[in-house]
């Protein structure tokens, strides 16, 4: 059985398949009730649950024990339990578990449900399928509101607003750096690095992992803060569900630090793959030809706006943004063209720098993609010897076009996949890039919170995981 | 009656167990490693095997085994605190020259590649990595983490001229990786062994490997071009590689490590039943179903597990041991015709 995680999270053990009952370390706690009197037995029922026997003789089903994602991801255990955890809950099935009951709701009790597309995930769509990326965003439009779905989003516009808040933030931190080591700025929106980076080189790199949210979670809290005080609701009557080219962007949704307490509820409900979505269609329509006549049919509703792109590749284009803006602030020099040069023997470790008349580097920028390229950024800061302002890191060879979530070759066949990865490139390469930042709407959304409003909605914060050293022992050598 | 070992030295300075042994491409020096957290290097001085140097002060925890570059130069040691030192004696002394991190836990072994391009390592954390050496620099930069075995990997080693390396592991399997197009990928997995492979190791011709497992047999594999004269079925442009021998009743024990000897063709196998057998293939055999016969064997060649055997690749015969017993030992073995 082979993995969806990206390598980065399957080396920090999350491919062992441990069910969480056989060997979770993690203490469940356990609600007191009264002591009662005398002894009391515990027997197995004929339907395998735990019955409670006391002296009388009268029998009580015991509690079952849960073990959620989330006591996984804070634990360094085996969190090899996670797959099995994240199947469960972030799941088509479960998805259209909500559409059912949500159906099934009285109309003003009903919740509101919010489907977000990346366009890394409609390229995927578009590629299987031969048809234009704007059909494909057309059709996967109309097939979430076939389903269901009251609104349907595209997550650029929260890209952008990732793009223009990461920028904010390397400037600062590039003038900051004159008097306290606060460069490079590595990104933050790969949850598989991040993941790595809290679990095994948590002290090296969180400091300078950039505290912008990523895209998913920009358009998490914005949906839940706009679209539930538009409609006059609460943000746990708003279902929030994304589709991504990633599998890891399901724990990213799971984090503690993207729950809302107060309303018990996540920003992003659910998050669905790519290659989710496509068996979905399957399932549904059929072929995707039915979905095309359907599409055609309501085009006249369907929003005619041309989708959003941005410059820099398919992994939101952070270095080509950050690089672009930072020349033109601190140095007044207006980049054309961004040029990348790649490491000797890795296409995935290519270097970006600015240099002035006489050749001195003013800015010196990386894009670091794979598993591989990480190890090779993470020992360079470990030796000193990473010169870098910027790392655009992302965990995926080839970054997010070749995520995890996205549409795979049949049987893992290597050639095949190597054609679809280029037409998922030519097909994502269809949007024309625009320059973020010229969106006003983008502009005017960041505008309209105040500093500790814009904190909350736009940024986040990491936290190391402490190893435990015990956990090691029970291994044969 | 097979012909015993003939213990020519026996060496004890560690203290504690003895985990690899291994000879230098010239095979004037050999290095030992174990529980003690350090490596010891013995070179001859007159008739006696003495200790020349101990490398002290690199590891944590246990050093698993050792793995010499080609040039003889540097040293590359595993251990179980989860990194890698590369030992450099160009100065004359061995010195630490580099640390490589990057394995999640323990390291158990540690590999050069026959052009000293490459450092292949692996794992507990079930990975393999390729590090690409920078000679020039010390630098050691990682080309590849290889994730497709499922359990603990147990060992690795090169192929004799190729750019190929071969991993066994505790999910019972053998795996060929090899670079395609700057990217190092899986290509073959030799199932066969019904518990953990410990050892492999290559045959001179590299057409040949050899594994050791704790189901206490030896297996010896053999690859298959495309349009074979046998007529053994393969994919596509990728040879096929097929159990031509298993040799099992030989070990009471599991088989801890196989070495194939390039000078005499000898497989050498150490067992956790304290004994070590060496194996030749016989003249008369078929080159698809090869017979191989015992042409040496100790019972007792130490009193605990034998972990480690490696043959000296200059000096037809001679072998070095180590084991639990925290001894190293020497043998010879007088080659017939």
């Amino acid at each position: 059985m082979t993995s969806n995680f990206s390598g980065a999270l399957q080396l920090t053990d999350l491919n062992d398949f441990i069910a969480p009952s056989q060997e979770c370390i993690k203490p469940v706690e356990v609600k007191k009730s009264i002591p009662k009197k005398g002894l009391s037995k515990i027997k197995v029922s004929n339907d395998g649950s735990y019955m409670e026997v006391d002296t009388s003789g009268k029998s009580k089903k015991l509690q079952k024990a849960e073990i959620t994602l989330n006591d996984c991801l804070a634990c360094s255990g085996c969190v090899t339990s996670a797959e099995t955890v994240l199947i469960a809950m972030q799941s088509k099935d479960e998805f259209y578990k909500v559409l059912k009951e949500n159906k099934e709701t009285s109309p003003e009790k009903r919740k509101i449900i919010v489907v977000s597309v990346s366009p890394q995930s409609r390229a995927s769509i578009a590629a299987k399928h031969k048809l234009d990326v704007r059909k494909a965003g057309k059709a996967i439009d109309a097939f979430f509101k076939s389903l269901g779905a009251d609104i349907v989003l595209d997550t650029t516009f929260a890209e952008e607003i990732a793009l223009v808040k990461t920028a904010e933030e390397f400037i600062q931190r590039y003038r900051d750096n004159q008097s306290k080591k606060s460069l490079p700025v590595l990104t933050s929106s790969c949850p598989g690095w991040i993941c790595y980076a809290e679990k095994t080189h948590g002290d090296l790199t969180l400091p300078y992992i950039s505290s912008v949210k990523s895209p998913q979670q920009i358009l998490g809290s914005l949906v839940k803060e706009t679209v539930s005080s538009h409609v006059n609701k609460t943000p746990d009557n708003v279902y929030h569900v994304t589709v991504m080219p990633c599998y890891d962007k399901k724990l990213e949704a799971s984090r503690q630090d993207f729950y809302d307490d107060i309303y018990s509820t996540r920003d992003v409900d659910l998050v669905l793959t790519s290659g989710e979505v496509e068996e979905m269609i399957a399932g549904e329509c059929g072929t995707m030809d039915d979905l095309i006549v359907k599409v055609d049919a309501i085009n006249n509703n369907a929003s005619t706006d041309e989708p959003l792109s941005h410059g820099g590749g398919g992994s939101g284009g952070y270095l080509h943004h950050v690089y672009k803006h930072a020349a033109q602030q601190l140095f007044g020099v207006k980049v054309e063209e961004v040029v990348y040069k790649p490491a000797r023997n890795n296409k995935d470790f290519r270097d970006v720098t600015l240099k002035d008349a006489d050749g001195k580097i003013l800015l010196n920028f990386a894009s670091v993609y794979g598993f591989r390229s990480i190890q090779n950024l993470v020992q360079k800061m470990k030796r000193g010897r990473c010169n870098y302002h910027f790392v655009e890191v992302m965990a995926c060879p080839s970054g997010c076009l070749n995520g995890g979530g996205q549409i795979k070759a049949p049987g893992g066949d290597r050639e095949l996949q190597k054609d679809i990865f280029s037409s998922v490139q030519i097909a994502f390469n269809e949007i024309p890039p625009t320059e973020a930042r010229e969106d006003s709407a983008v502009n005017q959304t960041i505008m309209d919170y105040d500093i500790t409003k814009s904190k909350q909605l736009f940024h986040t914060q990491y936290h190391a995981v402490e190893k435990d050293e015990t956990l090691s022992l029970n291994v044969k050598w | 009656m097979t012909p015993t070992l003939d213990c020519v030295a026996s060496l004890n300075d560690h203290g504690d167990r003895v985990w690899d042994v291994k000879w230098n491409p010239k095979g004037t020096l050999l290095a030992t490693c174990g529980t003690d957290k350090t490596i010891r290097i013995w070179g001859k001085e007159g008739d006696k095997w003495v200790c020349k140097s101990i490398l002290q002060d690199g590891h944590q925890r246990t050093i698993r085994k050792v793995g010499w570059s080609p040039c003889g130069n540097k040293l590359a040691s595993a251990s179980f605190d989860a990194t890698i030192c590369i030992w450099d004696k160009s100065s004359g002394q061995f010195e630490s020259a580099a640390t490589l991190e990057g394995h999640e836990n323990e390291v158990k072994a540690v590999a050069w590649s026959q052009s000293g391009e490459y450092l292949a390592t692996c794992s507990r954390d079930k990975s393999v990595w390729i590090w690409s050496v920078d000679d020039e620099e010390d630098d050691f930069e990682c080309a590849g983490v290889l994730t497709v075995h499922t359990q603990d990997v147990k060992d690795i080693a090169w192929h004799p001229f190729e750019p190929i390396v071969a991993s066994a592991s505790y999910d019972d399997t053998i795996k060929l990786f090899k670079e395609d197009d700057g990217e190092w990928l899986s290509f073959a997995t030799l199932s066969g062994h019904s518990s953990t492979v410990w050892s492999v190791s290559w045959s001179k011709d590299g057409r040949r490997l050899v594994s050791g497992s704790d189901d206490k047999t030896i297996k010896v594999w053999q690859k298959y071009e495309p349009g074979n004269m046998e007529g053994i079925a393969t994919k596509g442009e990728t040879p096929t590689w097929k159990c031509v021998c298993t040799l099992s009743g030989y070990f009471n024990q599991p088989i801890y490590c196989v070495t194939w000897c390039h000078q005499t063709d000898m497989i050498a196998a150490c067992s956790g039943d304290n004994s070590i057998i060496v194996f030749r293939e016989d003249e008369s055999s078929g080159d698809s179903d090869p017979i191989f016969s015992v042409v040496a064997s100790t019972q007792q060649a130490h009193d605990q597990d034998v972990n480690a055997v490696s043959w000296n690749p200059t000096t037809p015969g001679l072998l070095a041991s180590c084991s639990d017993d925290s001894c190293i030992k020497l043998w010879k073995i007088e080659i017939d015709g």
